[in-house]
């Protein structure tokens, strides 16, 4: 069968051509992103829940919220774990059974972003130092995919633990308790990654199916509220230029402020 | 006299004794559809024309390919369809050929578009191309466009009437897979209305005067004339 999505020749002869004139085969610009469409608390059963669709691109993310035992190293602090799951009928190039090594990566990358953003104050879910936390668990399931599925996830993950909610946690004679209080997550700031791919020598911003097969290198970088750089991450073979690093930073700021103000008007 | 009507699996399309295509099946001496789709009682015969679907390939069907993988022995060919075709390599390099001395990726490599024939199909098998005959091979160039592989017919008209007439307006060549894949080749402007103009087909497929809204909305553009 196959393996991996293949461009035609002709096409990615004539997206280089386009782009050494700064254009793009679907007319975006350089810099943009395709529509972004972001739904919350689709999931009723879940403490909180978004579907991001970015251009063709669909993500459903959801999460929920327990207690658990803390790691041993970080005693005092809640849990938080991104996983996400490429569905087999996302693409005809994904396979149902063990996560692919392309699943695995997108839940670090997504997983970096929110915890180095310190996006969730995980110092507030610990209820029992060394005993008893909070544990948050947020799952993703990439429903279509079209390329740019990091930045797709990151909002999910983003916009379903905005809007989640959990019961208040008490503790009684060194017991813990779950009230009938509902609470928010606490949630400090909104992260926004921004993925960029080079292809030739141009940085393009939220590349889809066909610029990803053809691209060189991709870089996703994560932006927190005050144009800070949290995490980042570079992937394929070829190689960064260090303005290109510059480059990308400065673009991953300026497109995260306006994906920012998305989110934060999808999960009011 | 042809009557058309629209049905669904499960609608018997007649009654009596005709001969008919696929997407037909016959239970005693009821015809009945196996495809949502339009149906065709003409006087000696029913067909079924399935609104959509995947291409299902029929030996000598011309197609147009993507090589999407390459192995010891030929080419594995994206054509469009829930099966993959599969070229080889002795079809290409002839009876001398061994994977040791030839090298397939120097011929078509991966992404390369190819033109091909479908040699043979059984279900049992993935079905084989074959590059032999005037006109296959590889595709240098071209505006590539896809389209439903059922509306393919409906593009290329009754002996090519609707595809010549687009090619003489737009003065483009325009190349049609019965797979669904098209390639176009010809001055910019062409290649718009030519794109544009195959979407209309595909979408207004189902309409009674579509050679004339075509021609319509290509009126008075002869390029290349």
């Amino acid at each position: 069968m196959k393996k991996n999505y293949v461009v035609e020749t002709i096409r990615k002869a004539q997206m280089v051509q386009l782009l050494v004139e700064g254009k793009r085969m679907d007319e975006r610009a350089l810099d943009q992103h395709r529509p972004l469409k972001i739904e919350t608390g689709i999931i009723q059963k879940a403490n909180g829940s978004a579907r991001v669709t970015l251009g063709n691109t669909q993500v459903i993310a959801g999460v929920k919220i327990a207690t658990g035992t803390p790691f041993p190293d970080t005693p005092d602090k809640g849990l938080l774990v991104v996983n996400a799951e490429i569905l087999p009928m996302s693409s005809p190039y994904a396979e149902p059974g063990p996560p692919s090594e392309e699943a695995i990566e997108l839940a670090r990358v997504v997983d970096r972003g929110i915890r180095e953003s310190e996006m969730v104050d995980l110092t507030k879910l610990c209820l029992i130092p060394g005993k008893s936390v909070v544990t948050v668990f947020v799952d993703c399931n990439i429903m279509n995919v079209d390329g740019n599925l990091f930045d797709a996830t990151s909002y999910a993950v983003v916009s379903a633990l905005r809007t989640a909610k959990m019961k208040k946690y008490i503790v009684k004679d060194d017991k813990v308790e779950a009230t009938d209080d509902i609470v928010p997550v606490p949630v400090e700031r909104t992260p926004v990654s921004v993925t960029m791919a080079r292809i030739g020598d141009r940085l393009i911003v939220d590349p889809n199916a066909e610029e990803e097969a053809s691209m060189d290198m991709r870089v996703t970088i994560t932006t927190d509220d005050d144009g800070n750089v949290c995490a980042s991450q570079k992937g394929e073979a070829s190689t960064i230029s260090p303005a290109h690093v510059l480059e990308a930073v400065d673009t991953s700021i300026k497109v995260g402020k306006e994906i920012r103000k998305m989110i934060l008007e999808a999960v009011k | 006299m042809i009557q058309r009507k629209q049905v669904i699996p499960g609608d018997v399309i007649a009654k009596g004794t005709y001969r008919y295509g696929s997407n037909i099946e016959k239970r005693g001496d009821e015809y009945i559809a196996l495809r949502v789709g339009l149906a065709e009682v003409g006087t000696d015969g029913l067909k079924l024309n399935p609104l959509t679907g995947p291409y299902l390939p029929r030996a000598e069907d011309e197609v147009i390919g993507k090589v999407a993988d390459i192995n010891g022995f030929g080419w594995v060919v994206d054509i469009n369809s829930c099966f993959d075709g599969f070229l080889p390599a002795s079809f290409v390099f002839g009876r001398e050929f061994s994977p040791a001395t030839h090298d397939l990726s120097s011929k078509f490599a991966l992404g390369d578009m190819i033109g091909a024939r479908i040699e043979s199909y059984e279900r049992s098998r993935d079905p084989q191309l074959s590059i032999r005959g005037h006109g296959y091979g590889k595709i240098e160039s071209g505006e590539i466009i896809k389209i439903s592989p059922t509306k393919v017919p409906r593009l290329i008209g009754r002996r090519g009437a609707m595809i010549n007439m687009i090619s003489e307006k737009t003065g483009c060549d325009i190349r049609v897979g019965q797979n669904g894949v098209v390639v176009v080749n010809g001055p910019p402007e062409g290649l718009v209305k030519t794109a544009k103009a195959i979407k209309i087909v595909e979408e207004e497929a189902h309409s009674a005067d579509l050679m004339a809204k075509i021609e319509a909305y290509l009126g008075g553009t002869e390029v290349g004339k």
